[in-house]
């Protein structure tokens, strides 16, 4: 079927460039160490502490990696016109933005992957047996961020001020996504029985699915008009 | 058989009239060569055809499919090569290739699109990144993918733009052959040498309203304007 091929041209299309390029990728990693380098070197915490400040510190390290990922997405589109291209090609719209959202979406995963043993290394933390329920949180936390991020990256790229919009754009617009995985994932840390933190997980499920739905409905307009 | 139909098109940004209710009828196989001045507003009919632009008032048909309801109908119908080559820097001229017929549904065999290179002169660069392509070699990757694509009607700006003699040899045997097989070319040029070797029909666009001259007047030395 043309709209699942279509999905998977764009993916393929923005896996090869960002291979070739390693901008996004590099960009987005060097900040996350960055982060996690200041507050590892300002804070001295024990166990307990950090189990209480590590949430936030993890969700403001994806949240403002993925704004620099997101950011350029579409960026890549303004060059020599390929926006137009998306625009005529003879495909139902919202198989480009599933397409540019699961490219967004591997791109984050893929620095989360990396960074997220270097928040365990640093912080000496364990959390062994957590990692499948942080694996979860930070899948649909990321999906809800990739999935506005997406929308507003094609709703800003042809702003001259676009740096200085998109996070202003989008910071309000996902702050429950955000407030959801902080607090799930401080639930799963701190090892606490499921249905404590359950609630915050069926946030997030919720915000992705509305983000989805809704930016899947929008973008049609945004590329077309 | 109509291919192209223009019923009263007028287009407006803001209060500056560009089109001024323009109509056209093309028939299937015809070459129409559109003149004018430099803001006359060839690229704005063109791209109006392309469906990229939508026009403030009247309506068109391009192959059966009205160009506003119908966009998906009418743009698998079309092929545009414009001044943006829709290229990705980081792909080379085999993978650009392969993601814009991929967006159509088609997936070339390699053979094919080494012939369709080679057939546009830049078969020896096939594994070169498009971002070293010179503008006229950028043209001739065009070219190749509206070989590959064998469009119904193929909108053409200022098809000699950028390419050498040889270059605007090959595109004229190009538009031949694909008008003797039926399809349609609508093209903006100021190149009247070159066009007079192909178009059927010439139009001259000024002050946003249309009339059509004999395709003889190119050859000899009447003011067209």
């Amino acid at each position: 079927m043309i709209f699942f091929k279509v999905i998977r041209w764009i993916v393929w299309k923005d896996l090869l460039s960002e291979l070739r390029s390693r901008e996004n990728i590099s960009s987005m990693f060097f900040f996350a160490l960055i982060i996690i380098l200041i507050f590892s070197l300002s804070l001295s915490m024990d166990q307990q502490m950090a189990r209480e400040m590590i949430p936030g510190i993890l969700w403001i390290a994806f949240s403002f990696t993925g704004i620099i990922g997101l950011g350029k997405s579409f960026l890549v589109e303004t060059q020599n016109d390929c926006m137009e291209n998306l625009l005529m090609a003879p495909i139902p719209k919202g198989a480009v933005y599933l397409g540019k959202l699961l490219g967004n979406f591997l791109f984050m995963l893929v620095v989360e992957i990396i960074i997220f043993p270097l928040f365990v290394i640093f912080f000496n933390l364990d959390i062994f047996g957590q990692i499948p329920m942080i694996m979860l949180i930070c899948f649909l936390g990321t999906l809800g961020l990739s999935a506005m991020g997406t929308l507003l990256s094609a709703m800003t790229v042809q702003i001259k001020a676009r740096e200085v919009m998109f996070p202003l754009m989008l910071l309000p617009l996902v702050v429950p996504v955000i407030i959801g995985a902080v607090e799930a994932t401080a639930g799963a840390l701190n090892g606490d029985p499921l249905k404590l933190y359950q609630q915050w997980l069926q946030l997030l499920a919720v915000f992705d699915l509305v983000f989805l739905i809704v930016s899947y409905w929008l973008f049609e307009f945004i590329l077309e008009d | 058989m109509k291919a192209i139909q223009c019923i009263s098109i007028s287009k407006a940004y803001r209060h500056y009239e560009v089109l001024k209710e323009i109509s056209l009828e093309i028939l299937s196989g015809e070459c129409y060569a559109l003149f004018g001045p430099n803001g006359a507003g060839k690229t704005t009919l063109l791209r109006i055809l392309a469906t990229v632009h939508r026009p403030t008032a009247g309506q068109f048909i391009m192959a059966g499919y009205d160009g506003v309801r119908d966009k998906i109908r009418v743009r698998e119908a079309i092929f545009l090569i414009a001044h943006g080559s829709y290229l990705y820097d980081d792909l080379n001229a085999v993978e650009n290739i392969r993601f814009a017929l991929g967006l159509r549904g088609k997936n070339p065999s390699d053979r094919d699109i080494k012939l369709a290179l080679d057939r546009v002169g830049i078969g020896a660069f096939s594994e070169l990144k498009a971002r070293y392509f010179s503008a006229g070699m950028k043209k001739r990757l065009s070219i190749a993918k509206s070989i590959l694509i064998r469009p119904g009607i193929l909108l053409m700006d200022e098809p000699y733009a950028s390419l050498d003699e040889k270059g605007q040899q090959m595109v004229n045997n190009y538009l031949r052959e694909l008008t003797e097989s039926g399809s349609t070319i609508f093209m903006t040029t100021h190149d009247r040498a070159r066009t007079s070797e192909v178009t059927h029909r010439v139009g001259v666009l000024t002050q946003g309203s249309l009339r059509e001259i004999p395709a003889q007047h190119l050859k000899e030395s009447h003011d067209i304007f």
